[in-house]
């Protein structure tokens, strides 16, 4: 029986965008930013997400004037064959890097905090390897996983977070501006980054079923994200104080101070686990992206052929480093960059398709 | 594609088929395709050297005469699988003693189902059914009479599925008899018993029922298609047809429900699946079929509706308790101790300190144990099967606690695991759940949390692309269709309104309100 091509729904869509972005707030992002602007970090991710609206609207609104169109087809489409492959290409790049480093990060967190004996290499290599299969079973079984653990994910996530409660201190909040409010809204900038993944996740748009979905759902995922990143911030600083700056991995340094009563007083297998699977499927989600974006550019059909060999290449990327103050470093450089390359590109795309007259077209074609 | 069918032409270059010389039977096969004769001594040449009927004792030919007709003429049958008494009665008597002039056999015997064919291959295959053919000299079509009568036990209480509330017949190994028990519960003309030959030399019958203005009809057609390509000598049971028609027969996860409860087949043909029964098979299979349909139990809709869910979820934690609880306590005491509580740690500590095995081991040869004394009490040949079980399980747990070969918490552990497979109530997904549970093991014991988590996602990620007949294993939670949610908990009866959608049924909303 030849099956009609089964598409994402609206739930595994913003299962997807939330276990990917949402595992932002897990790993050294909340460090970086409380670095930057103290304890007003927790208002970066509101802010960024203030700034990266505007750009991130004109975004959707111009892919989807298209059906059935991923992000790269429609750059192609916009910027002419030249230019456009080249945008795609640098797109590609920086989320190829981003990949390897993010990967990289991960495997320093499982193996300083729960594996310290266990040599780096195999950690890594048994993330790439799970990835690589899930990735290759395709984006709808990728979507199907996620649900099914999604809700677990959020659940212990925000148990997580509460149970910190006992011991945090709402008076770490103040001064409530910080460093003050230029240095804030230059911190927003960088903080684009957080949203990166929201550009990247353009890329499924044509698997999705409808475009009321698409834009329904990535809402959806855009508001939780906002929200979640920054009360998680925001109890770090209450958890953590001044010392946040110096803490590699607060979520990690926060499940491992928590207790269940003092009968349990390490409960941070349980929410390890949660945790792990949640950074399982965000990278088989960007690995299958990076797959589709490589597919794209150099014209490949079957892409899960590809992506085995995709996930060898950022296995190796990834274990140049040596150290992770080296990840850390180059991590700044990428997340930098990140944000406003993919805001302007998401500007330019919409200015090209507003000088093309694309959005009249698709007012005709509509009436008619 | 290229690597694969480079492989494929190298695998058939070094194993090539065997050379038979085999008899060929073309004389056999041109002989079925004609018709009888006109003759009586042809066709009872004919078909005596077909059954080969001295030395085949139970075939039995009656020669006699018609006496209205004046005319000879012969009956075959196979004594085994006819009804003797009924044929002596109703047609051999009538036939000889009648004095009808008419002439018309259909008058003279009284045996109600009757009709006529021609074809030597067809009169065959239907004697072998237990359908009685009579021959008359001049005749140029044989009368056959449907005399089956097998023989079998009786309708039982169902042994594998228990249920406490409820219904409980099941199938037997007469397919007449379960498709009555269908029928019986489901009184509706638009319920359809199809039948259709899956095999060349056994024949065996393969019956299809689903309800007409329900069932989806390319998924039907994709069965029957199915059904029609099975090249193949003989399936002799409904299990062996089950591993023919999975689309993955090498997986660990069935994708078939194979149950022995006519209540049970009777609500899933009400949501538009379509069953598959055979003649000698106490059972049918479901499809399609999803984990959730393997994971439930009917009586969940029989006890009132939080009974119904308390039940539904012990289960579902006796799944996560049976695949996990040995390897979780292989990752807590190997790579983090840190996770027991002091008081608990020294006290396992302390039974462990006089044993030699690291703890994988012991795990390792007390699974093995487990099952062991399982398959052992099954395979026990009375009833006290299940006694000895226990026994054994309790002397040698406590004989080897005392010997120092194992630690008591092990046992504890096991026991865990053990028990709680027992709830799993389907057979194959009991042992998925079983031998996965050895692969958990494995992962726990070389990588901690983190390696059996790994395998977790793993097996995540191989389930839902597992498909039967086109439908997601895990759906209709993921991906989403229309249903009554009856996944994890269900609701009550009267709110479960929808048939489900991956099904795309003929009628999805089942009788409503007003």
């Amino acid at each position: 029986m030849v099956l009609q091509q089964r598409k994402l729904g609206i739930r595994e869509y913003v299962s997807i965008s939330i276990l990917m972005a949402g595992a932002k707030a897990t790993e050294d992002t909340p460090t970086m930013l409380y670095k930057g602007v103290q304890n007003a970090a927790w208002m970066i991710p509101i802010l960024a997400a203030g700034i990266f609206f505007i750009p991130f609207l004109l975004l959707n609104k111009t892919l989807l004037l298209y059906q059935n169109k991923d992000l790269f087809s429609v750059i192609v489409k916009l910027l002419g064959k030249y230019i456009g492959t080249c945008v795609c290409l640098l797109i590609f790049l920086i989320s190829s890097i981003g990949i390897s480093f993010d990967t990289r990060t991960y495997t320093n967190i499982v193996r300083t905090f729960y594996f310290p004996t266990t040599p780096t290499f195999v950690i890594y290599a048994i993330l790439m390897a799970v990835c690589a299969y899930g990735a290759k079973k395709g984006i709808h079984h990728i979507g199907s996983v996620s649900y099914l653990i999604i809700f677990y994910f959020v659940i212990f996530f925000c148990i997580a977070l509460m149970l910190s409660a006992q011991s945090s201190s709402i008076r770490a909040m103040f001064p409530i501006l910080g460093p003050g409010p230029f240095k804030i809204i230059k911190d927003s900038v960088r903080g684009l980054s957080l949203f990166a993944d929201f550009f990247l996740l353009t890329m499924i748009i044509p698997f999705i079923r409808s475009r009321k979905e698409v834009r329904k759902g990535t809402w959806i995922s855009y508001l939780f994200i906002t929200f979640q990143l920054s009360v998680a911030v925001l109890v770090y600083i209450c958890l953590f104080d001044t010392s946040l700056g110096t803490i590699g991995y607060p979520f990690h340094t926060l499940i491992r101070f928590i207790s269940l009563g003092s009968y349990l007083p390490n409960v941070e297998i349980i929410f390890f686990v949660i945790w792990i699977l949640s950074a399982f499927i965000r990278f088989t989600v960007f690995l299958y992206i990076n797959g589709m974006m490589f597919g794209h550019i150099f014209k490949i059909k079957d892409i899960e052929y590809l992506i085995p060999a995709l996930a060898m290449i950022y296995l190796l990327i990834g274990s140049m480093p040596e150290s992770s103050i080296e990840i850390a470093q180059s991590k700044l450089v990428v997340i930098a960059a990140v944000g406003p390359v993919f805001t302007i590109i998401s500007v330019i795309l919409w200015l090209a398709a507003v000088l093309r007259g694309e959005f009249k077209h698709a007012k005709n074609r509509n009436s008619m | 594609m290229m690597k694969k069918t480079i492989l494929n032409m190298l695998l058939k270059k070094f194993n090539t088929e065997p050379h038979f010389n085999e008899k060929s039977n073309q004389k056999e096969i041109d002989l079925k395709g004609q018709d009888i004769s006109r003759n009586y001594e042809d066709n009872l040449e004919i078909f005596k050297s077909i059954f080969s009927v001295p030395k085949n004792t139970d075939v039995k030919v009656r020669e006699f005469t018609i006496r209205s007709l004046d005319r000879r003429a012969f009956l075959i049958f196979i004594s085994t699988m006819v009804d003797i008494e009924n044929i002596q009665e109703t047609i051999i008597e009538k036939l000889i003693k009648s004095e009808q002039p008419s002439g018309r056999i259909q008058d003279i015997t009284s045996y109600s189902m009757e009709k006529t064919a021609t074809n030597i291959g067809e009169i065959t295959e239907l004697i072998t059914g237990g359908i009685t053919a009579l021959f008359i000299e001049g005749y140029q079509e044989c009368y056959l009479f449907e005399t089956t009568k097998t023989r079998g036990r009786g309708i039982e209480k169902s042994e594998n599925e228990v249920i406490v509330k409820g219904a409980k017949e099941a199938f037997n190994e007469k397919v007449i008899d379960n498709i009555a028990l269908l029928r019986k519960k489901i009184k509706n003309e638009n319920l359809i018993v199809e039948s259709q030959v899956v095999s060349k030399r056994s024949r065996n019958d393969v019956f299809l029922i689903y309800q007409k203005d329900l069932a989806n009809d390319e998924i039907l057609e994709n069965i029957k298609d199915k059904l029609a390509a099975l090249d193949t000598d003989k399936i002799l049971d409904l299990s062996i047809l089950e591993q023919y028609l999975e689309e993955r027969p090498r997986s660990l996860f069935p994708t078939i429900l194979y149950t022995e409860r006519p209540d049970r087949a009777a609500s899933f043909i009400e949501e538009g699946h379509i069953i598959l029964l055979m003649s000698n098979s106490p059972s049918c299979l479901v499809l399609p079929s999803t984990f959730w349909a393997m994971l439930h139990s009917p009586e969940d809709h029989y006890l009132r509706t939080p009974y119904g869910n308390f039940i539904r979820i012990l289960r579902f934690m006796a799944i996560f308790i049976a695949a996990f609880s040995t390897s979780f306590y292989i990752a807590i005491t190997n790579y983090h101790v840190g996770m027991i509580p002091p008081d608990l740690l020294m006290a396992i500590a302390g039974t462990r300190e006089r044993v030699p095995f690291p703890s994988v081991i012991e795990i390792f040869m007390m699974e093995i144990a487990f099952e062991l004394i399982r398959e052992a009490g099954l395979r026990v040949p009375s009833p006290i099967g299940p006694t000895i079980g226990i026994v054994g399980a309790l002397i040698l747990g406590q004989a080897a606690v005392q010997a120092n070969v194992i630690s008591p918490i092990v046992i504890i552990v096991i026991a865990l695991s053990g028990l709680s497979s027992f709830i799993i109530s389907d057979t194959s997904l009991n042992f998925a759940i079983r031998i996965s549970r050895f692969l958990f093991i494995f992962a726990a014991g070389t990588m901690g949390i983190y390696g059996a988590t790994s395998l977790f996602i793993f097996g995540l990620f191989y389930l839902v692309s597992l498909e039967s007949f086109g439908t997601p294993y895990f759906a209709p939670m993921t991906p989403h269709f229309i249903s009554s949610k009856d996944l994890i908990i269900r609701h009550l009866p009267f709110t479960e309104r929808f048939r489900p959608g991956y099904l795309k049924p003929k009628d999805i909303a089942r009788q409503r309100k007003g």
